[in-house]
């Protein structure tokens, strides 16, 4: 450090400590507006990381491929041959299931949302109509009688899935891809899945539209998928014991879906070879839907909206702040005029004595910055233990290091904002005061 | 007579306000050497603060010529001017001008810290503590100015002045705030200081403490004159 700077941190310094309460004072505001910039920067940074880790949960997780394979008997075929022995890219295959008494009406029929009513009459996840308007119900179970059984959607895996999509473990454990797959299939299921067999605790019997027996499942966890309906995850060498692999193309139930790490970037390509072989004047590699999750494109504008407000009301608030620091340090220098002629006859340069009051404001602009930081701190994490449950959002939330270093740039910014006047006043006394006192 | 530290010649300034200019300064002519004492006396308003500020480097001669040593510094920018006031000039002034909020020591080591090179905490202490003590003042060295008495308070001036161990020392009427006894003590710690080869100005309505100093000047309507010679 030059001896300049130092000179001028040592003197602001002393400036600072001797006008204790005046500096106080010209915080108060400057407080508020540097407040105001740290919490427009946490809650935009939060509500964004909030965003993405419901994105990443729901959907994938940035930079993500998503391939949605065309509907026909061998698909899901296919995407096993395909992600077989591949670390990066994993298969998801959906199919609907009822665990429940043998022989009844799910309480959910087509696997709604537990509170969402249902069961009995046409359920319009079977309901297919014709050109004219013409529906017909083809529920397998149309004709049973409704009871202690859910439905749900089961996803079957052919590997970590969370390596692409954040799913929150809540209770139990995750499945095991590491071990040899076992008879009856572990079951790991959503919230509203787990709501479902809380609320209903039916013998567990799962069956599948095609599958040649009815299995035992087992519930080994529960995650958060974000998703709204019952569903669950199983191994999928699991479920294939018990059902041939087709039945998990049925295009009246399934979906297949297949995510791969950015990385991985001849899969796509291997797929359309297998479908055109298979498609024929279909085209079915035509009708490979490829999406590449970009958490940045789908932030709502909303977000930048709020973020801009946020922000033009901080900088209006922190300019009132830094008028305060303004006026507090013209108020100052007309009260050091002596001071700050006597430095000049003690030899130090106007470049000083400039830098002496700048060094004050921004010493305050600091100080109040911390504090303000301070504050936004003690106050996430008092919202975080208050509201947490409430808002999922604040769960747990770490204070954003970008509202710290915003919070910095607004001191600062305010600091040399409100001390650039006096800065220049002070530097314009002259010496010759003194001898005329 | 040895090597003169200042040498003036032909030096005016003319106050330009409002009305019409007024001259201050007419051709005054000055040389001052090492460890002489010079007291320059005159009515108020006759111009002796203007010529102090003039040899200080507060402000600029309108006309003449100003030597310091060999160096001519009559348009001496002003980055070198606070150099040199930093490096050559000691200043007293009538009133102190001690900072309130720092004690004795601080306001002795201010002058050490003014960006002019750097000199590390413990040394500018041991630098202000010696020039206290140089005042006879080392035991007040904690004490803030509302705690000491007008004597006191001049005397950690003149050490403010003297820690930078200037060749030239200027004094405004260092005695005007204060009785006649505390007045001779800091009139003889100033004069102390040309036993070290410091020059001294004094400017003073005081004859009895003019009469202290080896040359005596009359300043009158701008014209610097000898009074007489003190033995």
């Amino acid at each position: 450090m030059s001896g300049r700077l130092r000179s001028a941190l040592i003197i602001g310094g002393q400036g600072i400590r001797a006008r204790k309460l005046r500096t106080f004072l010209s915080m108060i505001s400057l407080f508020l507006g540097v407040l105001g910039v740290v919490a427009a920067q946490a809650g935009q940074v939060i509500a964004q990381r909030a965003l993405v880790s419901e994105m990443e949960m729901t959907q994938g997780k940035d930079g993500t491929q998503q391939v949605y394979l065309p509907s026909h008997e061998s698909a899901s075929q296919i995407a096993m041959d395909t992600v077989k022995g591949r670390a990066d890219v994993v298969a998801l295959m959906g199919t609907n299931a009822i665990i429940g008494e043998p022989n009844l009406r799910p309480l959910n029929e087509g696997g709604m949302p537990i509170d969402s009513g249902g069961g009995g009459g046409m359920s319009g996840a079977y309901v297919t109509c014709d050109a004219y308007g013409n529906c017909t119900d083809q529920n397998p179970n149309a004709d049973m009688p409704t009871g202690q059984a859910i439905e749900l959607r089961v996803v079957a895996l052919t590997g970590d899935v969370r390596q692409f999509r954040s799913l929150r473990p809540q209770s139990g454990q995750w499945l095991d891809f590491d071990s040899a797959p076992q008879l009856a299939p572990r079951l790991v299921l959503n919230k509203e899945a787990a709501k479902a067999f809380g609320r209903y605790q039916v013998p567990a019997e799962m069956r599948f539209a095609g599958a040649t027996a009815h299995s035992t499942p087992r519930f080994v966890g529960v995650i958060d998928d974000g998703i709204g309906a019952p569903q669950a995850y199983v191994r999928s060498d699991e479920l294939l014991n018990w059902m041939p692999a087709d039945a998990l193309s049925d295009p009246r139930f399934s979906q297949i879906e297949v995510l791969a790490a950015p990385t991985a970037t001849d899969f796509v390509d291997i797929l359309r070879k297998k479908f055109a072989a298979i498609g024929g004047d279909q085209r079915l590699e035509d009708q490979l839907y490829v999406n590449v999750i970009n958490a940045a494109e789908q932030i709502p504008e909303q977000i930048a909206l709020m973020r801009w407000v946020f922000l033009g009301v901080s900088i209006l608030v922190l300019l009132i702040g830094a008028a305060g620091i303004l006026n507090v340090g013209l108020a100052t220098v007309g009260e050091r005029i002596e001071e700050f002629a006597l430095r000049r006859a003690v030899g130090t340069p106007r470049l000083l004595l400039a830098g002496i009051v700048l060094a004050e404001t921004l010493l305050t602009g600091l100080l109040t910055a911390g504090a303000a930081i301070g504050a936004g701190i003690v106050g996430l994490a008092a919202a975080s233990r208050l509201f947490g449950d409430q808002q999922p959002m604040l769960k747990g939330v770490a204070f954003p290091w970008e509202a710290g270093v915003a919070g910095v740039a607004a001191g600062l910014i305010a600091g040399v904002l409100g001390g650039l006047v006096p800065a220049a006043r002070a530097a314009r006394i002259p010496i010759a005061t003194v001898m005329r006192a | 007579m040895t090597q003169p530290l200042i040498r003036i010649t032909g030096l005016t300034k003319t106050l330009k306000g409002q009305g019409e200019p007024r001259a201050i300064l007419e051709g005054v002519d000055l040389t001052l050497h090492s460890g002489e004492s010079i007291a320059v006396l005159g009515r108020s308003g006759s111009g002796k603060s203007t010529l102090l500020s003039l040899l200080g480097l507060f402000d600029r001669a309108d006309g003449g010529q100003y030597l310091l040593g060999e160096q001519d510094i009559t348009r001496v920018p002003e980055r070198k001017a606070a150099a040199l006031r930093s490096a050559q000039f000691g200043f007293v002034f009538q009133r102190f001008f001690l900072l309130k909020h720092l004690t004795a020591a601080q306001n002795v080591a201010m002058a050490l810290v003014n960006g002019q090179g750097w000199l590390p905490r413990r040394k500018r202490k041991a630098r202000a503590m010696a020039a206290l003590d140089q005042m006879g003042i080392a035991h007040l060295a904690k004490h803030k100015p509302p705690r000491l008495s007008g004597g006191e308070q001049q005397r950690v001036a003149i050490a403010r002045a003297l820690v930078r161990e200037p060749r030239i020392l200027l004094a405004d009427e260092p005695t005007g705030a204060l009785d006649t006894d505390t007045g001779n003590i800091v009139v003889e710690a100033l004069r102390s200081a040309t036993d070290r080869g410091c020059g001294l100005i004094l400017v003073t309505h005081d004859h009895d403490h003019a009469a202290k100093m080896q040359r005596v000047l009359h300043l009158d309507h701008g014209v610097l004159g000898p009074a007489g010679v003190h033995q």
